[in-house]
């Protein structure tokens, strides 16, 4: 019984699988007759591929040359100098940036002190005395 | 990595069976074009660098993929809800067929049955194009991929994304649904 059923289970498999493969027998033979300008499309798209592919494998090339230069200069085995060098140009500029902002920063305390000492170093002109306002000024509370 | 050779004489030939899998599914020849199109691009921009006995289960991948995106965008463009889950034949109830017994009629070479003088070969051909353009889509890719295509039913499943039980089934239907709408017509082996 069990054989049986394992018989028709084969059959059927068997026949499904020979009606398929004439079906696609049938398929194939249309698909050999296609219209010529469809032809001349699958033609053109084909060669565009190509072309395409064979831009990729030149730049595969490029780059293969490259990993050479680089084993030849004996970096080939870490990539992190790669990277050191791509992040190296902006903290050369962040540098820069905080270099002038210190730079401006001294000067202008620099010209300020100058001022200062200047003015506190040299002698009081004799028209400030006749000032009503710096008289009132010195005859003011100190702490007011 | 495939030549440059191989890849050529591997696109020429399945360009045209490709051509019609589009057909079948999108219904539009102009469509199909650009879709087979497609798929030799991403082929060769992606994959160019792959051995050639890779290429063949990456191009019905990509080309399901591509079909599948053209769908999408027409459901975009057209705002038109496409049920694509509707993988049922309509014809579920088989009770009254006996497949086994068309299946073994529609043996050898396909053939009209009374009138095989006066159909010729071409309109028979067409015919079973239509009927394979007619069955569910996933039937009919699971189909394509497996007895035209020739891959085996775990490169099938692969392509579909699905199981290999699921592979199995799809197929088991549509040549059942062949069968029957072949018979229908007059047409056997």
């Amino acid at each position: 019984m069990k054989n049986d059923n394992r018989y028709k289970i084969a059959a059927r498999e068997a026949a499904e699988s020979r009606f398929a493969r004439n079906v696609a027998a049938c398929l194939t033979e249309s698909a050999g007759t296609v219209a010529p300008d469809v032809a001349e499309r699958l033609r053109f798209a084909r060669e565009k591929s190509l072309e395409i592919a064979r831009r990729s494998r030149d730049g595969a090339q490029g780059l293969g040359i490259t990993a050479s230069g680089e084993a030849i200069a004996g970096f080939s085995q870490s990539r992190w100098w790669l990277r050191f060098a791509s992040v190296l140009p902006l903290v050369a500029l962040v540098g820069g940036l905080v270099l002038i902002q210190d730079w401006q920063n001294r000067t202008q305390i620099s010209v300020a002190a100058e001022v200062d000492e200047a003015l506190l170093g040299d002698d009081l002109p004799i028209n400030a005395y006749r000032d009503p306002g710096f008289s009132e000024f010195l005859k003011a509370p100190p702490n007011e | 990595m495939a030549t440059e050779k191989e890849l050529s004489d591997f696109l020429k030939s399945v360009e045209k069976r490709a051509w019609k899998r589009a057909v079948y599914a999108v219904r539009d020849d102009d469509a199909a074009l650009d879709i087979v199109q497609d798929t030799m691009i991403r082929l060769s921009e992606k994959y160019a660098d792959r051995p050639a006995a890779e290429l063949p289960l990456l191009f019905q991948r990509i080309l399901s993929n591509a079909t599948m995106d053209w769908f999408r965008r027409q459901k975009v463009r057209n705002q038109v809800v496409r049920n694509f889950s509707d993988f049922e034949s309509a014809a579920g109830k088989e009770d009254d067929f006996d497949i086994l017994e068309t299946l073994e009629a529609l043996g050898g070479p396909l053939q009209s049955e009374s009138a095989a003088e006066s159909v010729s070969r071409a309109q028979i051909l067409q015919t079973i194009e239509a009927e394979v353009a007619l069955l569910p889509a996933r039937q009919r890719e699971a189909f394509l991929l497996r007895y035209w295509e020739e891959l085996d039913v775990a490169e099938t499943a692969a392509s579909m994304g699905c199981s290999e039980g699921s592979v199995k089934t799809h197929c088991s239907r549509a040549v059942h649904a062949l069968a029957k709408a072949l018979k229908a017509k007059g047409i056997s082996t």
